[in-house]
């Protein structure tokens, strides 16, 4: 079996996965959907692991394969067919994707087993998977538009899970559209390197890319920027990150798949993917780098002042994302793509960790009303521990080593590359506190009732109400169920949050410099026409990275602890004292106002404008008008024989039409 | 020389003629049977059609030689996918309709039979008068539905309809005299037969106006801004499954015209006014997504995102580009697809809230009904032109296409697409999802509506899966249909460079 049938196997397993859970949703008993949609992603892995074997079997050179099922679309100089590319760099997203799908699966099959929309769930989790796995193996750009929409479409289904809940519905629009605004740009983008290349197709345009355009040529430029669009749609960078935070509104391990470990990095993917176009338009690939910056540290500003968990791991996502972006925009492909994958494994098992306190609070998300959960749910205190020193870049941890690696090459860049390293440091001790911050805040403290009654070896179950609005709710289709789950109480959840835990210490080992460059080394077949191939920084240099980055690490939880534990109050003392700041970074920078007053109300205004006035006096009024006035005055020369009814004059119509039909034919022959 | 096409053209009619003689119950029956018969002539001819073989199944018969007016009948790539169409569409309508109560169920059936024969007749005609003919033959059995069968404020609504489509036919019934008579050569005869019209030609300065009327006939038609007048309240007054083939076939039969008269005999004319009708389409596709946006009632939202999507259409062809054509023709025949079944789910939503219409009293209906959601999604999903689905590569196309020489007007008109997103989610929302409507009882989808819809959405899945299915067959026509005018559109820039 071939790299290339591997890779349509990886394809086949979700997608079939997803068709026999949406079509037997009636017939299939209990958690039987739950289990089928998770071999099902499992068999995706392995046969990502079989991709893998095979392409290793291959000698560097011809380590790119394209496969095409069948002509997608094909007419003049558009050129499309349903066509995968296997590289080092798709097998490497597919087995990290694959990977940790299944064991977000696995969670998912406890963690929503009190739903009644338990086949609906995972067969949209099944299409979401089937989805960014087209997105990774596309060959082209057709194909990969077609991804990207779907990686769209499942995101907006799971984020509207609980349709029922006004909050869901407004928040799965909100994705929907700002992802259809990245589609747009896709596709100008794939229309621009069409007409100059005359190719749809990766390679091809690849290969290319040097002989056709100038460095930095204006319309590579564009649509490299175009490029960029589409990445930070999806990737939730400023200034297009504003559905992500509400993208909450899903269930706990749709936040932790999609919106933490795969389908929003697909931004990091597509830059990476896309660049030898991007090296060649190094300007487009500054604003990358200068906007991922940006992105970092607003992010990590506003994820010291929110109090709702969830929320905070989400503006913790677009800032870890930041760091990605500015990784693979500095032709760190190696280092970004590493963060891409330890980021994965420990911002998924955040979220499941938030998952689980929020199951033991009954739904409440909210901070402020968490406390002392660390007796009561020590595995989840562990766990959650973990990933949150691999999110804080402690030492020896996942998350250490792959940040600083990036960090390593901003400095290693020199100039104005350098300063953007800083403020990366600057964005570390930012993230090292607010990851503290949640620990410190959840798990210690006096317990809340919610944790004494689970000490007590009993789960609250509160009220059904959304956690947003505070309005309660019944608990139908379309609502989260009644029942809710811990971790320490199901071990599908113990088993997938272990592994993760796990990953998030030893996933770091796959690239410590001096000691193992695997990633580094397998990526290197899709990387190696980089113009800053062989310019890594040294060893040395990249050590002297990781120790500044664990001193910061370490004062910054230490910050953590003092403001925290050993003085609790005092952030509220800051916050009394600086109102403005605090209300600044709670209202996420007012970036929603600005939204809804530039786009949202003039589009309304004008469809009420049009409605009101164009439709009613231009249209109907002046056309309409017109019209039926020039048709009176000619009725009136036959008003004497005119019957009143249209109707007549129908029927007139259509026997003159008959009898002259009949009439002609009847002398033709 | 085959007689098959007369035998799908008439089949419909004759099966409502037969209605005569039978009992008044049994009409329906016969009739759908004609419809079903139709399709599956059709699926035949497109899997026998010869993608390079040009004009096929021709019928060419003298019909009223004083005029030069014949029986000419052919199928080619620009016409095909129409005509499938067409079968298609009218299938799940009349099934709708005939499990539905009917009044008068003789005379409606009846006009329900002749309006397909005479679509089908405009699609086939190969001869401008039989064109026109046909054309204005679609007008009678429409006004009978909708004034006959219609609900709410019927009688405005028909004489609207009629007075805009009438003004816009004589128009072209002028147009097309003049055509006939102005491409006569000295000493020649007259002849109205396309093949002989595109031959003959006419001076460039008679197409610009004879252009123009023949656009404002079609453009009425599609309908694009400013000429929909007729749209709000028709749309208001129109029962469901007629509605559904008036807005998913009927539509289509202007933009056609101009694919299969327009562009290919007055080339210099449409080229002439290219710029003006592109601007005409953008603006009608923003103007229509923003109305949709803003519309309450779910059939006006559908009414004005019909706007914007033709709007796509009349933009793909007058790019005068390869690439837009077929964008045109592929978005032209999904358009149909799509809108069908989404007026007859329209009518189920209906009916499940107490007759309300308005998206302020609707919402949440999914819950009970989650087969009727799924394929709602779907059907939403492919509206709104989600890459995957054949109205993507439709769009895409269009826009390319546009691209290629107008870039600004094409960067306009993608904001479109981001609208169209709007639109339709907001509709899929304010209907399926978010609290339960008062009125609202969830139901599940029945029978009859599943049988009429499963099939339509499995079409569309499949051209989303295989949209080269229709593109290898209308690209040989297509590209000729526009060759003309592109030529005519170089040969401008040349003396204008000069």
């Amino acid at each position: 079996v071939s790299a290339t049938s591997y890779g349509w196997l990886i394809l086949c397993f979700p997608l079939a996965g997803t068709l026999i859970v949406a079509l037997g949703w009636r017939v299939l008993p209990g958690r039987l959907p739950g289990w089928i949609a998770t071999s099902a992603i499992f068999l995706a892995f392995l046969s990502s692991i079989g991709a893998l074997v095979d392409l290793l079997d291959h000698s560097e050179e011809d380590r790119q394969l394209v496969d095409t099922a069948w002509t997608y679309a094909s007419t003049g100089n558009f050129k499309a067919g349903l066509s995968i590319l296997v590289d080092p760099l798709s097998v490497f997203m597919c087995l990290v994707v694959s990977g940790v799908s299944f064991l977000i699966h696995l969670y998912s099959v406890a963690y929503m087993g009190g739903d009644r929309g338990y086949a609906r769930y995972f067969s949209y989790l099944n299409f979401f998977v089937f989805s960014m796995l087209l997105l990774v193996l596309a060959g082209n750009f057709v194909i990969l538009i077609i991804g990207w929409a779907f990686v769209g479409a499942a995101s907006y289904l799971l984020i509207s899970y609980w349709y029922r809940r006004q909050t869901a519905v407004a928040a799965g629009i909100k994705a929907f559209v700002i992802n259809v605004i990245g589609d747009v740009g896709l596709v100008v983008a794939a229309f621009l390197i069409l007409d100059k290349t005359g190719s749809l197709d990766l390679l091809p345009v690849f290969a290319q890319a040097g002989d056709t355009f100038a460095r930095n040529d204006g319309t590579l430029v564009a649509a490299c920027l175009l490029l960029l669009v589409r990445a930070f749609a999806k990737s939730a960078q400023l200034p297009l990150h504003t559905w992500l935070p509400d993208a909450m509104e899903g269930p706990t391990p749709v936040s932790a798949l999609i919106h933490a470990a795969t389908m929003v990095t697909a931004g990091v993917y597509l830059i990476a993917r896309m660049h030898p176009l991007f090296e060649q338009a190094p300007a487009a690939a500054d604003v990358g780098a200068i906007i991922g910056c940006a992105t970092l540290l607003f992010a990590g500003t506003v994820a010291l002042a929110v109090t709702d968990l969830k929320r905070v791991i989400a503006y913790s996502t677009i800032s870890q994302i930041g760091y990605m972006v500015m990784g693979v925009s500095i032709a760190a492909y190696g280092a970004g793509l590493f963060h891409l994958m330890t980021h994965a494994f420990f911002k998924a098992l955040l979220f499941m960790g938030a998952g689980s306190v929020i199951g033991a609070m009954a739904g409440v998300q909210d901070m402020d009303r968490m406390g002392g959960f660390r007796r009561a749910m020590p595995f989840t205190f562990v766990t959650f521990t973990i990933g949150a020193l691999a999110l804080a870049g402690f030492p020896l941890t996942a998350g250490f080593f792959s940040k600083d690696e990036i960090l390593a090459f901003e400095l290693n860049r020199g100039g104005g590359y350098a300063v953007l390293g800083i403020l990366g440091y600057v964005g570390a001790f930012l993230t090292a506190f607010y990851a503290f911050r949640m620990v410190f805040r959840v798990f210690y403290g006096d317990p809340v009732p919610e944790a004494v009654e689970l000490e007590g070896g009993h789960i609250a179950h509160g009220e059904p109400m959304n956690p947003m609005t505070g309005e309660a709710e019944d608990t139908e289709v379309g609502f989260p169920g009644p029942e809710h789950h811990v971790a320490e109480r199901a071990w599908p959840m113990k088993s997938a949050m272990g592994s993760l835990a796990l990953l998030s210490i030893a996933g770091g080992y796959l690239a410590v410099p001096g000691i193992s460059d695997v990633i580094e080394k397998f990526l290197e077949p899709t990387f190696k026409d980089s113009r800053f191939h062989g310019t890594a920084p040294t060893d040395g240099a990249e050590v002297l990275g990781l120790v500044a980055g664990a001193v910061v690490a370490i004062l910054a939880i230490g910050l953590a602890w003092w403001v925290y534990v050993r003085e609790p109050g005092t952030a509220t003392r800051i916050r009394e004292r600086f109102p403005r700041v605090h209300g600044f970074l709670v209202n996420k920078w007012y970036f929603d106002e600005l939204y809804e007053a530039m786009f949202v109300r003039p589009v309304a205004t004008f469809g009420g404008f049009g409605r009101r006035v164009i439709e009613t006096d231009f249209v109907q009024g002046t056309i309409v008008g017109g019209a039926t006035g020039i048709v009176r005055v000619g009725t009136s020369f036959a008003r004497a024989i005119q019957t009143g009814y249209l109707r007549a004059y129908a029927l007139l119509l259509l026997v003159g039409v008959a009898g002259l039909t009949l009439y002609f034919l009847i002398n033709s022959s | 020389v085959t007689i098959h096409l007369s035998i799908v053209l008439f089949l419909p009619l004759a099966t409502g003629l037969f209605g005569a003689v039978l009992p008044r119950e049994q009409v329906r029956w016969a009739v759908l049977a004609g419809t079903v018969v139709v399709l599956a002539y059709v699926i035949a001819m497109l899997v026998d059609f010869d993608p390079a073989g040009g004009l096929q199944y021709v019928t060419d018969d003298e019909w009223i030689s004083e005029l030069g007016i014949r029986y000419s009948l052919g199928v080619d790539g620009i016409n095909l996918f129409m005509i499938a169409l067409t079968a298609v569409a009218w299938v799940p309508c009349t099934l709708v309709a005939a499990f539905g109560p009917q009044d008068r169920p003789r005379l409606f059936f009846f006009n329900l039979a002749l309006a397909e024969t005479a679509v089908l007749g405009a699609f086939m005609a190969q001869d401008l008068a039989l064109f026109i003919v046909f054309f204005d033959l679609m007008l009678v059995p429409f006004y009978f539905l909708i004034g006959g069968w219609g609900t709410g404020d019927r009688v405005r609504a028909t004489t609207k309809f009629v007075i805009y489509t009438l003004s816009g036919s004589l128009l072209m019934l002028a147009a097309a005299i003049a055509l006939g008579v102005l491409a006569t050569p000295d000493g020649g005869s007259i002849s109205f037969s396309l093949a002989d019209l595109q031959q003959r030609g006419i001076p460039e300065g008679s197409q610009h106006w004879i252009v123009l009327l023949f656009a404002l006939a079609f453009f009425v038609k599609a309908p694009l801004f400013p000429l929909h007048g007729w749209v709000p309240d028709t749309y208001r007054a129109t029962s469901i499954p007629v509605l559904a083939l008036l807005s998913g076939v009927l539509s289509k039969v202007g933009v056609y015209g101009f694919l299969r008269i327009v562009l290919p005999i007055m080339p210099e004319g449409a080229q002439h006014w290219q710029e003006l009708f592109i601007i005409l389409a953008v603006f009608s596709i923003l103007y229509g997504s923003v109305l949709a946006f803003s519309q309450d009632n779910i059939r006006l939202v559908l009414a004005y995102s019909s706007i914007a999507q033709l709007g796509f259409i009349v933009l793909g062809i007058f790019a005068i580009q390869g690439n837009g054509a077929q964008g045109a023709l592929l978005q032209m025949l999904n358009h149909g697809l799509v809108v069908v079944p989404l007026f007859l789910i329209v009518g189920m939503i209906a009916l499940r809230a107490g007759g309300s219409e308005s998206l302020a009293e609707l919402g949440g209906m999914a819950f009970r009904a989650p087969v009727l959601a799924a394929l709602f999604l779907v059907i939403s999903f492919a509206t709104l032109a989600m890459p995957g689905s054949g109205n993507f590569i439709g769009e895409i196309l269009i826009l390319f296409g546009t691209f290629q020489d107008k870039l600004v007007y094409g960067l306009v008109a993608s904001a479109g697409v981001v609208l169209a997103a709007v639109y339709m989610i907001r509709l899929y929302q304010g209907t399926m999802h978010g609290r339960v409507g008062a009125l609202v009882e969830s139901r599940e989808i029945d029978r009859v509506n599943l049988a009429a819809i499963a099939p339509l959405v499995a079409v569309v899945i499949a051209l989303g899966l295989y949209p080269h299915f229709v593109l290898h067959r209308t690209e040989r026509d297509a590209t000729q249909a526009i060759a003309g005018a592109r030529q005519a559109g170089s040969a401008q820039e040349v003396s204008a460079i000069r």
